[in-house]
């Protein structure tokens, strides 16, 4: 992914949302690696799901995207794609750059 | 004003509330967690609120049940349902079940979501004194005295210039419909009329995976009406976001366009009105085109003197612009404009004013292609040529040209949807 792919911008007055919207975005991934390590293709869906509806609600639509990558993989029981998915989460969340207007 | 915010979702809670409360400093909002409590029983205070916001997933309940059981209770305010993207069945059982509006939750905005709180918990003073309110629910109250055989006009989704746009469904399932309604000033034009209902009597009988499906038209107590295909994947406006589109993807659904315009041409019938808003998408991917130039034409038809230029000309062929006699290649010259702006991301002309770009079309030399695009200069170039004399004749020739110049780029989706 490009640098500039890391980058979201949030209005102004949202900004104290965001630490408790990261927060659940860490516990949702830990959550990820638990449910695919348990093969619970049920609760990644769901968790992909809810990733889906949120990322895009907060300008994150890297989120969402991956979430709909998350809950087509466990639709489809598709291991790889969700290790993928799950992965590109990680790396994205730990390089996420965010700029508030 | 009292808001019941109930969502499983903590952020989505935590973000509609902010919204709202931006907007209504003064506002209660009350967050309602699902996995926390049950459906609010008898004894919860119902009636306190105006206005309820109601997701369709509720982690371990369904947004659609508790949606019927609230709207059971004598005292339920008005509800707005959110519903998922890209599925509109959700949407349409929940105006089945008693929503008073629903949002898609992935696209909503926070000017959404307070368009539709104003209008669910506007006074009747309110509705009256706002222009837009007013015609809003104007809108609302048409659709809901239209009488359509076997159809159910749920709720108003959009107004255009000639027509409102209603989600709709047959009575006996909940496919999603559209239902669009012509405003008044285009019906009173009895000629063009005559001529809108000929033209889409033929349009109906076109059987084409590219074109809109249309299943009935009609007039209801002077209202004219057309029932429609929904197209869950929205339009090619929003698909490019004013971005361009990786050159294979674009050529694929410009291939498939000229499907759409062979079909067209071979019952006679000429679009006139291309543009991104004009091309649809399935579920599947697959992609149609809608809204022809009828209805347009009709409120051109008294309206436009000589020399006038009606509405945005971006994608306007040089012979619309000097209001000559127009042939297939008008709609051939359009699709070579939206090509453009799929493979750059931007218009061909652009200009301070309507006329200035009109102008343009007549007389300004394309912009060449950057040059990671050149090898679709030839293309572009013969699809937009002022001379139509000198322009690709019909979709068959410019479909011909796409399979010796790149075959290879573009096989895959428009073989097996054609």
């Amino acid at each position: 992914m490009s640098t500039d792919e890391y980058k979201v911008t949030v209005a102004k007055d949202l900004e104290d949302l965001i630490p408790v919207f990261m927060k659940n975005r860490h516990k949702e991934l830990d959550a990820l690696r638990v449910a695919l390590a348990a093969a619970d293709f049920e609760q990644l869906r769901q968790l992909g799901h809810r990733m889906k509806g949120v990322g895009n609600s907060y300008g994150f639509a890297r989120v969402s995207t991956i979430g709909k990558v998350i809950e087509d993989g466990a639709r489809s029981g598709d291991r790889a794609a969700l290790q993928a998915g799950i992965s590109e989460y990680h790396d994205y969340l730990s390089k996420v750059q965010i700029a508030y207007e | 004003m009292r808001c019941l915010l109930i969502d499983d979702d903590e952020d989505l809670r935590n973000l509609l509330s902010r919204y709202i409360r931006g907007h209504w400093p003064d506002a209660e909002v009350e967050a309602y967690d699902p996995l926390e409590r049950d459906l609010p029983g008898a004894a919860f205070p119902l009636g306190s609120y105006d206005v309820i916001v109601l997701d369709y997933m509720l982690g371990r309940g369904d947004g659609l049940e508790w949606l019927k059981s609230l709207k059971q209770r004598a005292d339920c305010p008005k509800i707005l349902f959110l519903t998922g993207a890209g599925n509109e069945i959700i949407a349409v059982r929940a105006m089945k079940a008693g929503a008073d509006d629903y949002q898609r939750k992935q696209e909503l905005t926070r000017e959404k979501l307070i368009a539709s709180i104003r209008e669910l918990t506007a006074t009747a003073v309110e509705r009256t004194v706002s222009p837009d309110l007013a015609a809003r629910m104007e809108g609302h109250s048409l659709g809901a005295k239209v009488r359509i055989p076997g159809i159910e006009v749920l709720h108003m989704i959009g107004e255009g210039g000639t027509a409102r746009v209603y989600l709709a469904s047959r009575e006996d399932d909940d496919e999603p419909l559209v239902v669009k309604i012509l405003r008044q000033e285009i019906v009173l034009n009895r000629k063009a009329l005559g001529r809108f209902m000929e033209e889409y009597a033929t349009v109906e009988r076109i059987q084409s995976r590219h074109v809109a499906r249309i299943f009935g038209h009609g007039n209801y107590q002077n209202n004219v009406y057309l029932v429609m295909e929904f197209f869950e994947g929205g339009d090619l406006s929003k698909r490019l976001g004013g971005k361009p589109m990786p050159p294979t993807e674009a050529l694929q659904f410009f291939r498939e366009l000229m499907f759409a315009l062979g079909d067209i041409h071979e019952k006679g019938i000429l679009h006139r009105d291309l543009k991104p808003q004009n091309l649809m998408f399935r579920r599947d991917g697959s992609l149609a085109i809608v809204d022809f130039g009828i209805a347009k034409n009709i409120a051109a038809a008294d309206r436009t003197g000589a020399g006038e230029v009606l509405g945005t000309p971006r994608y306007m062929s040089p012979e619309q612009v000097q209001g000559r006699a127009l042939d297939l290649r008008t709609d051939i010259y359009s699709a070579g404009v939206l090509l453009y702006q799929m493979l750059t991301g931007r218009h061909l002309f652009d200009g301070e004013t309507a006329m200035e770009v009109a102008m343009h079309h007549l007389n300004t030399v394309p912009p060449p292609l950057p040059d990671h695009l050149a090898q679709y200069q030839r293309l572009v170039e013969k699809l937009v040529e002022k001379d139509r004399e000198a322009r690709f004749r019909n979709a068959d020739e410019v479909i011909g040209f796409l399979s010796r110049k790149f075959e290879q780029e573009a096989p895959d989706i428009t073989q097996k949807l054609h």
